[in-house]
C-alpha cells in the first residue's frame, strides 16, 4: 500500500475558536512565565531599592546607652563598697555618715566616693562628678523629706547623669525633734555624671 | 538562577536594615530591669530581720513610703521572726521567715525566703 503517511502529531492541539496566531503555528502558555518572573523580578528590586534607602540611621555609641549603664554599675558598685563594715559587727562607712552628716558638705562621703569612682588602672584620675543626697519618712505620717549629703560640684542641670541609690539602715532621730533614735531605712541617692 | 540568587539578597538587605532596631531595643530592656533595685531591697530587709526587726518598727512604713515616692515602686514585705511566727516552735526551728514583694508597673519579683 503506497500513499503519504498519515502524520498525526504534526499540529499540537490548538484551542478552540482559534486560529494560527503567529509564531511557528503553535499557540501555547510559555509566554505567562517570562511575564511573570518579569513582574516579581521587578517588584524586588523596588523592595531591595526601599530597604537600602530606609537603613540610613546613623547608630552612634550614645544610642546604645551601654556608656550610661557602666557608670550607673560602677556608682552602685561605689555604694555598696560603701555600705560594708569594715570591721564585723560594727557600722559600715555609709551608716555612719548618714547618722552624724555634719555640715551639708560632708567630706568623708566624698573622698571615699571619689576614691572609688575615679580611679584608673594607668596613672591619672578620671573626671566624675556626684551629688548625693539622703531621703527618710517623717515618722509617724507619710511624708518622706530629703536632705542634702555631698556633693562635688553644683548641679547646674546640663549634665548628662545617671542615679544610684542605696538602701542603708540607721540608728537615727527622724525627724530630729523625734524623742528616740530609732533603726530607720533611708534611701541614699547619688547623680553621677563624667564631666 | 539569577533570579534565585536575588531573593538572598532581598533577605541580605531585611536583616540589615531591621538589624539596629533589634539592637537597640534589646539593649535598652536589658538596661531597664532593676535588678540592683531588687537586689538592694531584698538585702536591706533581711538585715533588718536579722537585727530582730519586726513589721511594728518604722522600717516598715519608712520602705514601703520611700520606695512608692522615691523608686516608683511598690514594696511590701512581712517578717516572721520565730519567737512570733506562726506555727513556729522556737526551741525547734528558728526561722526568720519573709515574704517580699516589689512592682515597679514594668517588672513583678516575689521572694519567699526563710532562714535557719
Amino acid at each position: 500500500m503506497t500513499g503519504t503517511p498519515m502524520r498525526t502529531g504534526y499540529r499540537a492541539l490548538s484551542r478552540n475558536g482559534t486560529g494560527n496566531h503567529g509564531g511557528p503555528g503553535r499557540i501555547n502558555c510559555d509566554g505567562q512565565l517570562y511575564t511573570i518572573e518579569g513582574i516579581a523580578a521587578a517588584l524586588l528590586m523596588i523592595m531591595t531599592a526601599y530597604l537600602v534607602v530606609n537603613a540610613t540611621s546613623v547608630y552612634t555609641a550614645g544610642d546604645t546607652h551601654i556608656s550610661d549603664m557602666q557608670l550607673e554599675q560602677m556608682g552602685s558598685d561605689a555604694l555598696k563598697i560603701m555600705d560594708t563594715p569594715l570591721v564585723e559587727n560594727e557600722k559600715s562607712p555609709l551608716q555612719e555618715i548618714v547618722e552624724n552628716p555634719g555640715s551639708v558638705n560632708n567630706a568623708t562621703f566624698g573622698s571615699m566616693f571619689l576614691d572609688l569612682t575615679n580611679l584608673k588602672t594607668n596613672s591619672g584620675s578620671d573626671h566624675i562628678q556626684y551629688t548625693a543626697n539622703y531621703t527618710c519618712r517623717i515618722h509617724p505620717g507619710n511624708e518622706i523629706a530629703s536632705y542634702p549629703l555631698s556633693y562635688s560640684r553644683n548641679l547646674t542641670l546640663g549634665e548628662h547623669a545617671v542615679r544610684v541609690t542605696k538602701w542603708v539602715i540607721v540608728t537615727k532621730k527622724l525627724p530630729p525633734s523625734a524623742a528616740l533614735a530609732t533603726d530607720r531605712a533611708v534611701l541614699v541617692e547619688v547623680l553621677l555624671w563624667r564631666d | 538562577m539569577g533570579f534565585l540568587v536575588s531573593f538572598s539578597f532581598f533577605f541580605l538587605a531585611l536583616v540589615i536594615n531591621q538589624s539596629t532596631l533589634v539592637g537597640q531595643s534589646t539593649a535598652e530592656s536589658v538596661i531597664e530591669f532593676p535588678k540592683s533595685d531588687i537586689r538592694d531591697i531584698s538585702q536591706v530587709i533581711k538585715e533588718h530581720a536579722q537585727n530582730n526587726g519586726k513589721i511594728s518598727d518604722p522600717v516598715h512604713d519608712d520602705i514601703i513610703n520611700v520606695s512608692l515616692k522615691k523608686e516608683g515602686a511598690v514594696v511590701n514585705y512581712t517578717l516572721d521572726l520565730a519567737v512570733n511566727g506562726l506555727g513556729h516552735d522556737p526551741l525547734i526551728d528558728k526561722n526568720n521567715y519573709s515574704l517580699i514583694h516589689f512592682n515597679n508597673g514594668v517588672t513583678e519579683y516575689n521572694e519567699n525566703w526563710t532562714s535557719k
